[in-house]
């Protein structure tokens, strides 16, 4: 019979899958409580050290799992929704009533939101279990989670090693198995590169697949969330969840796609292409070269054909980005302005003062840094040298990517140069942003790009990700080749340090 | 390295943006903002002579429109409940003209 005693000796539920844990609802060998208490009361210690959650929902968790247990004793489990019972946690930059949605800065450090995303909200309705909200950096500026207000996220397998950012702690969370299922948000990899760096799962979908209403904006024609899972079948289930139009949001599409229909369709026929210019990179390591190319050759051999193809302005996505994401924050952060939400700086006689010591208070160096730039960028004279042709070369890489997929089904390419990096080891800015060489051109077209774990580099024998990228409103096809992947290297692995911890320890 | 901006330029663009720096902040700011610009130099080398630019990912995107009905939105109390400062259900601010002076 269901008891929480019966229920701490199964594994953690953070390291279960979305059927398993379903599975055990339905058979009655536990409850949805019970799947809620121990998650939550797991974390203190196994987060511990790796701090992916900077809070806790502790009774919008037991209320939602009390309202599943109802229907699984009315007998209406079937029509919670694909995610029915799972632990999920949300990135800090998506607003859930009554949580802070901090976005990690100290300018937000006590806001308090008063209504609730649309993807937090569709994976809730879908039956998900809220356990808490996770570390990123700041406002999403960054690659490693280090510009996080609140300090550090840690990898799980390494602790002395960032996650990757800026969803690091979305990353971390799944890695660590404290949750199965987190939802992240992407402007220029961060999603995909931090997937890579703790060695899960995780899908960019093409823009204007999920609602980003609700979402603290960072680029507004960049920005889109998706999910982090272990599974590439428990990541398209949430995307079941989350995809499709929202009135809240005008570039929101109808989507109705089931996202798991070709799972298991495998890759013969597929036609994958390769992009030789990103494999002789200046800086990609060998150990994930390596891992592309043996990833590669499993898809060949089971079937799919391997094609060139050319991205011949993917090498100004870099600059390109660097002047749009920017631009893009100037505008959407000028609404911090200590009136309405957000720090205050007290004392100050006239509201100027208040608001110069209000936001050089309250936002980061690399906050800072972006808002400015993002103003040079924008201002008379300045406008025609970088923002306009950088929409222009948008245009360039957009037909790149049209012209590719004449030929393809499907692209794979690295994720990340390199696996994770230790702390401090990158501090300057501009290397920083070489982490996300080859995951920014996929924001600028606006087409889906996911990361999808193949195993531990050779050298380092840290995780490491390939990237497949699949065309506008075509995100199944990537999911389908990632599927194929998995069956070649199996389901992600937990982290091995945090594996062995069993529930409510 | 170019110099793009000078540490006069910086502390203008501070000003517009309204984020205080000091004098040491102003300095480290010019030096990471010139090396920023300096890496974006290859968006100013393309040809892109007759190029249209592309302004978002969704190029065909149409205004929406609803009928014009009313819906419940934020109620007053809730839309100050995050304000650091408010005063009969208003935001409160510091003097926006003359001497200043909080009441």
């Amino acid at each position: 019979m269901t008891s929480a005693a019966n229920a701490a000796q199964l594994a953690p539920f953070g390291q279960m899958s979305v059927k398993q844990i379903q599975h055990g609802l339905r058979t009655k060998e536990f409850s949805a409580v019970d799947v809620a208490r121990a998650t939550l009361a797991r974390i203190p210690e196994a987060d511990e050290q790796v701090h992916a959650f900077l809070e806790t929902t502790e009774q919008l968790a037991l209320d939602a799992a009390a309202r599943i247990d109802d229907a699984v004793a009315e007998g209406r489990m079937n029509e919670m929704g694909p995610l029915v019972g799972v632990p999920i946690a949300f990135k800090d930059n998506m607003n859930l009533t009554g949580t802070r949605t901090t976005c990690s800065s100290k300018m937000l450090e006590n806001y308090v939101s008063p209504y609730t995303a649309t993807c937090v909200e569709r994976t809730l309705r879908a039956g998900g279990i809220p356990i808490g909200k996770l570390n990123m950096d700041e406002f999403a500026f960054g690659s490693s989670t280090e510009t996080s207000a609140f300090g550090p996220t840690r990898n799980p397998w390494d602790l002395g090693r960032v996650p990757g950012g800026s969803s690091g702690g979305s990353a971390a969370a799944v890695a660590a198995g404290l949750v199965p299922i987190t939802l992240g948000s992407d402007t220029g990899g961060s999603i995909r590169q931090p997937a890579s760096f703790c060695g899960v799962v995780g899908i960019k979908p093409t823009y204007g697949v999920v609602s980003r209403y609700g979402v603290v904006a960072f680029g507004s024609s960049l920005d889109q969330v998706g999910p982090f899972a272990r599974s590439v079948e428990d990541a398209a289930i949430t995307m079941n969840a989350i995809a499709g139009r929202d009135e809240l949001d005008c570039t929101s599409q109808e989507v109705t796609v089931d996202f798991t229909a070709n799972l298991a369709e495998d890759v013969a026929g597929m036609r994958i292409g390769i992009v030789p210019a990103f494999m002789e990179a200046e800086g990609l390591t060998p150990e994930v070269k390596a891992k592309v190319e043996e990833a590669a050759a499993k898809l060949e051999a089971r079937g799919a054909q391997l094609v060139e193809v050319e991205l011949p302005n993917a090498k100004a996505a870099m600059s390109a980005y660097y002047v749009l994401g920017p631009c893009e924050a100037f505008s959407n952060l000028a609404r911090f302005d200590s009136v309405r939400y957000g720090y205050c700086d007290p004392g100050h006689k006239d509201l100027g003062a208040q608001y110069e010591a209000s936001r050089a208070i309250g936002f980061g160096d690399e906050a800072r840094r972006r808002i400015m730039l993002g103003s040079y960028l924008l201002s008379a004279g300045v406008y025609d040298t970088y923002y306009y042709p950088a929409q222009q070369v948008r245009t360039l890489i957009t037909q790149d990517y049209l012209r590719a997929y004449e030929k393809v089904d499907c692209i794979l390419t690295p994720v990340s140069p390199r696996t994770a990096f230790e702390f401090g080891e990158i501090a300057d800015p501009t290397s920083m942003y070489l982490s996300d060489m080859f995951t920014i051109s996929i924001n600028i077209a606006g087409n889906g790009g996911m990361s999808m774990p193949v195993g531990l580099g050779a050298d380092t024998g840290l995780p490491v990700g390939v990237q497949l990228i699949a065309p506008a409103f075509h995100d199944s096809n990537m999911l389908r080749v990632a599927a194929a992947l998995e069956v070649e290297y199996g389901v992600a692995p937990v982290a091995p340090a945090s594996a062995s911890g069993k529930a409510g320890e | 390295m170019t110099q793009h901006l000078t540490q006069q330029d910086v502390r203008a663009i501070a000003e517009y943006v309204r984020i205080g720096l000091n004098a040491e902040e102003v300095e480290s700011m010019t030096a990471d903002l010139n090396a920023i610009i300096d890496s974006l130099k290859p968006i100013t080398e393309y040809d892109l002579e007759g190029v249209e630019p592309t302004f978002h990912p969704i190029g065909d995107l149409r205004n929406v429109m609803r009928e014009d009905e009313f819906r419940g939105s934020f109620a007053q109390a809730t839309a100050l409940e995050n304000a650091p400062r408010s005063q009969d259900d208003c935001f409160l601010i510091p003097s926006i003209l003359g001497e200043g002076g909080d009441r």
